[in-house]
């Protein structure tokens, strides 16, 4: 019985703590009179879907597509360079690779919106701003890596060395032994750590914000913020501009809610 | 068993920063031969092996395997085979993957893939599991997919390490057979690292006991068991361990005092008279007798039995273990005695802690 | 040259070439710019010495006159109220629901992992619907405030200038909980049960046995979690984009939105450089105490 009520409970924290996001949905679904009515309703008592004029108004699918050009950028520049490093971090042990271990957890804190100041007067410099989506996908790379580095260590940590070392003494090469032993006994680490990522990459703001000036090459997350301007009143169009938004995202999460969990705690909770 | 060396160590030194894992390493290994590595933990014998097998690189001397020099060599180009203590079977193939996986490093034909992995399976009794993935698979069988996979090589020499202790006592019984019988067959040159001696003892050829980096002794089982060539080797070989206590040579040469038991044993050899010696009395070399027909007279102040043995500790500083194959009629309190052959002595230099050999040459 | 290749194919090479990649991309997009801050923090940059190489060196002048700006005073206290208040809150309410989800009852785990969806929304976003929850007029918090009888009036949360930073405040704390709780229910598993179970047969009440194992056991976790949540709140700037910019006139501007605004808005880059040279410090500090505090302690 006590179960039961700790679920009850349970259930109730959930709530409380997710109702933003139903507020945005129900929001969403409101009529533009509906929202500004005082008490508020907390069901839409006529359902209006304002989603295709949005996605059309807006241009959504031009916002969306930027966002995703840069996250999957992001991503692959950091897979392609941060596996390995990972995995050398995993499993060297020498005063060198605690360096750099320390050097990479530093460059993890770094906060955007105090590098972007120098990363602009940078990129400036030689010409990067010519190409602002380039520009924000190098820089969110650079922002992301260590984060991936960390996270993808645990993951390597946790496949024994002696499989690899079964492999060298079996006639495979360092390489060959990464490839085909390491890498594929550590891909859920890799996998999950790829989409969070990605998804930090999908939302990603200040750096966005202050390199692309050009309106069609912008993400989302711009777009949002441009849409709310300073005296918005048009509530249930930005609340649907942002489910739009983050549906995709929340589906993703649900689906990999499990695998997301542990590999941010090494496997620790579930 | 052929004379022709299959292993040749010289010199082999190995530092990690400041440790100095592997001292000045002389290792002869003939070729079929099966030559075990013993030792406590942190005795370099594990250091030793990886070494042979390429996954650690030694600091100085040199390493043979087949003729040819080795220091340096990748371990892909050693040509040897491995098995580890965790198996080390790779999660993700099923057991004829692990088994034909150098196989396919090689690029051999799939064929000669499919039939190497019958045979060894058939060997190896895994015929029923070959596409099983390795978490299905009981602590006996992995150890035997970790088997296959190194007897599939035909390697230049089989490395084992420790491949026995994550198993249960029974089971490693009958594996310690089954290895041995393997050997046999196949006649590979194998080197099989263990911290149990009794490992060592029954399945090897030849012993090696390492300790701190040092090979102590090597030789034959029966030959380290008999002669010891230190306290340490002495200590180390034989269960129960040997008994260890402190005596002095009589005036007549040929006795030793034994300190704190008030006891004289005649000795095989004649020593100057006087000399601080440690004698070595093995627990299954000490025979229980009538008090007054005995040269040690002991109150005993525990008696085990096994059933089959019983085990005796006397209540007297030093203690003395006794073992008796069957059961005897000792209460804890009473005083019994107990006898020893004089060839049965061991005699170590108490300061060198070396084998103390007779004078007159009869040894 | 064929040394070279064997080594990378064999050896450390590989290792090292590995490493490298990764190092030399930080260097150039991360560990450049942190430099190259500190060096336009002593120039004159504006929008017309932007794009050339030459640019007059000014020494400590930047930092003496934005130290010396009014805004400056405000912006700090302000920062500091943001981070204690915001780790404070993240930290209890986080604390809670880990000790909460750490009893034994169906779907636990699963509803605990449900609390990372506030985690994983873009913080804009989440910026977005907070800053129509907390509107002034229809805001439904307002609205739950008032219907409790909490408060006679409606609070204007986003433009009063006496609450728009706590405004910021409980959107980032609702950010920041999961990632708290989750941590230290990290903590909380780990911590054998049958320590509980020998003080329970010591006679050690529920209250006991949290004061004299749960929390003393629990001491690295809160401490990384203290850390982690300094690091985070300071990284905090969408929220600030998406509800207040910052105002009403600096109320609830913060170091790090401040430092963007001057370089972005007003164009006073080497200013902004100047905040953020400071910022940066003060964050790689916190960073490299928690780094060393807790090496020892897990795996990496």
């Amino acid at each position: 019985m006590k179960k039961y009520i700790l679920l009850a409970f349970a259930i109730l924290f959930v709530g409380i703590y997710l109702f933003p996001l139903y507020w945005m949905y129900v929001t969403g679904l409101k009529a533009g009179s509906e929202i500004f009515r005082f008490p508020p309703t907390f069901w839409p008592q006529t359902l209006h879907f304002n989603v295709v004029d949005i996605w059309v108004r807006l241009r959504m699918d031009r916002f969306l597509t930027n966002s995703l050009i840069i996250a999957l950028g992001a991503t692959a520049i950091i897979v392609a360079v941060g596996t390995g490093c990972a995995y050398a971090l995993a499993r060297v042990r020498s005063i060198w690779m605690d360096v750099a271990l320390f050097a990479t957890l530093m460059m993890q804190v770094l906060p955007s919106s105090l590098m972007i100041t120098p990363i602009f007067v940078s990129f400036n410099m030689v010409g990067l701003l010519e190409y602002p989506r380039l520009a924000v996908v190098l820089a969110q790379a650079a922002k992301l890596l260590p984060l991936y580095i960390v996270l993808c260590r645990t993951a390597f940590m946790q496949v024994p060395r002696e499989l690899e070392e079964a492999a060298l003494v079996d006639g495979n090469s360092r390489m060959g032994a990464f490839f085909q032993i390491a890498v594929p006994l550590a891909r859920n680490g890799i996998l999950v750590t790829s989409v969070l990522v990605f998804l930090q990459s999908f939302g990603e703001y200040v750096y966005s914000r202050s390199l692309i000036g050009e309106r069609a090459l912008q993400p989302a997350t711009v777009g949002l913020q441009s849409f709310m301007g300073p005296n918005t009143s048009d509530w249930s169009g930005v609340m649907t501009y942002s489910a739009i938004y983050v549906t995709p995202i929340l589906i993703v999460f649900v689906l990999l809610q499990r695998r997301i969990v542990s590999g941010l705690t090494a496997g620790a909770l579930k | 068993m052929t004379s022709m060396a299959q292993i040749e160590l010289e010199h082999v030194d190995k530092h990690y920063g400041q440790f100095h894992a592997l001292k000045d390493i002389n290792l002869t290994i003939p070729k079929g031969s099966f030559v075990a590595l013993v030792g406590p933990s942190g005795c370099g014998k594990s250091t030793l092996l990886r070494s042979l097998a390429g996954l650690e690189s030694i600091s100085g001397g040199t390493m043979k395997i087949a003729g040819e020099r080795m220091n340096g060599v990748p371990p892909r180009r050693r040509d040897v085979a491995m098995v580890f203590q965790s198996y080390a079977l790779y999660p993700h193939m099923t057991v004829r993957e692990n088994l034909t996986y150098s196989m396919r490093l090689n690029r051999r034909p799939k064929e000669e893939c499919e039939k190497a992995a019958k045979d060894v399976a058939a060997i190896t009794g895994l015929d029923e599991l070959l596409d099983r993935y390795p978490r299905q698979l009981s602590g006996g069988q992995r150890q035997r997919v970790a088997m296959g996979r190194a007897i599939i090589r035909d390697p230049k020499a089989f490395l084992f390490d420790e491949p026995l202790s994550n198993l249960d006592a029974a089971l490693r019984v009958h594996m310690r057979k089954e290895i041995r019988s393997l050997h046999d067959r196949l006649r590979a040159t194998s080197v099989y690292v263990t911290h149990d001696q009794v490992e060592a003892m029954t399945m090897a050829d030849h012993v090696v006991v390492l300790r701190d980096g040092i090979i102590e002794q090597q030789g034959a089982p029966l030959e380290l068991y008999d002669h010891p060539a230190n306290r340490f080797v002495a200590g180390f070989i034989g269960s129960p361990a040997m008994n260890f206590i402190d005596a002095a040579v009589s005036e007549t040469g040929d006795a030793i005092v034994l300190e704190g038991l008030d006891a004289v044993l005649p000795i095989d050899r004649r020593l100057q008279p006087g000399r601080q010696v440690k004698a070595g009395l093995r627990p299954e070399h000490l025979r229980l007798g009538a008090p007054e027909n005995s040269s040690i007279r002991l109150e005993i102040a525990v008696v085990e039995f096994t059933g089959a043995a019983s085990y005796l500790s006397s209540a007297t500083d030093p203690e003395l273990t006794i073992f008796h194959a069957g059961r005897v009629e000792v209460k804890s309190g009473e005083v019994v005695g107990v006898s020893i052959a004089p060839e049965l002595v061991h005699l170590f230099d108490p300061v060198t802690e070396e084998r103390i050999l007779a004078q007159s040459g009869s040894e | 040259m064929a040394h070279f290749w064997s080594s990378i194919r064999d050896s450390r090479g590989f290792d090292a070439l590995l490493v490298w990649l990764a190092l030399g991309y930080l260097t150039v997009f991360s560990a450049f710019p942190l430099v190259y801050n500190f060096v336009i923090s002593l120039q004159t940059v504006d929008l017309f010495s932007l794009a050339s190489f030459d640019r007059p060196f000014v020494g400590l002048e930047n930092y003496r006159e934005v130290l010396s700006d009014p805004v400056a005073g405000t912006v700090l206290w302000n920062t500091i109220r943001f981070v204690v208040l915001s780790v404070v809150f993240q930290l209890l309410i986080g604390f809670g629901l880990a000790l909460f989800f750490q009893q034994d009852f169906p779907g636990s785990s699963y509803l605990r992992g449900l609390f990372l969806a506030g985690w994983i929304m873009p913080a804009l976003v989440v910026g977005a619907v907070w800053s129509w929850i907390l509107a002034g007029d229809f805001g439904v918090l307002n609205y739950v405030l008032r219907s409790f009888g909490l408060i006679d009036e409606n609070i204007f949360w986003l433009s009063d200038h006496q609450v728009s930073l706590y405004s910021v405040i409980i959107a980032n704390i609702w950010l920041g909980v999961p990632f708290n709780m989750i941590l230290l229910s990290v903590g909380l598993a780990s911590i054998p049960q049958d320590l509980y179970e020998a003080a329970e047969l010591d006679g050690a009440g529920a209250w006991q046995r949290f004061y004299t194992i749960t929390l003393p056991l629990m001491r690295a976790p809160l401490g990384a979690v203290v850390s982690l949540g300094i690091i985070f709140t300071l990284q905090q700037f969408d929220l600030f984009a998406a509800l207040t910019q910052g105002g009403p006139s600096n109320a609830s501007n913060v170091a790090q939105y401040w430092s963007w605004q001057l370089s972005f808005q007003t164009y006073q880059i080497s200013r902004g450089s100047v905040v953020s040279v400071l910022m940066i410090v003060f964050v790689i500090g916190v960073a490299a105490i928690y780094t060393r505090s807790t090496r020892y302690e897990q795996n990496y």
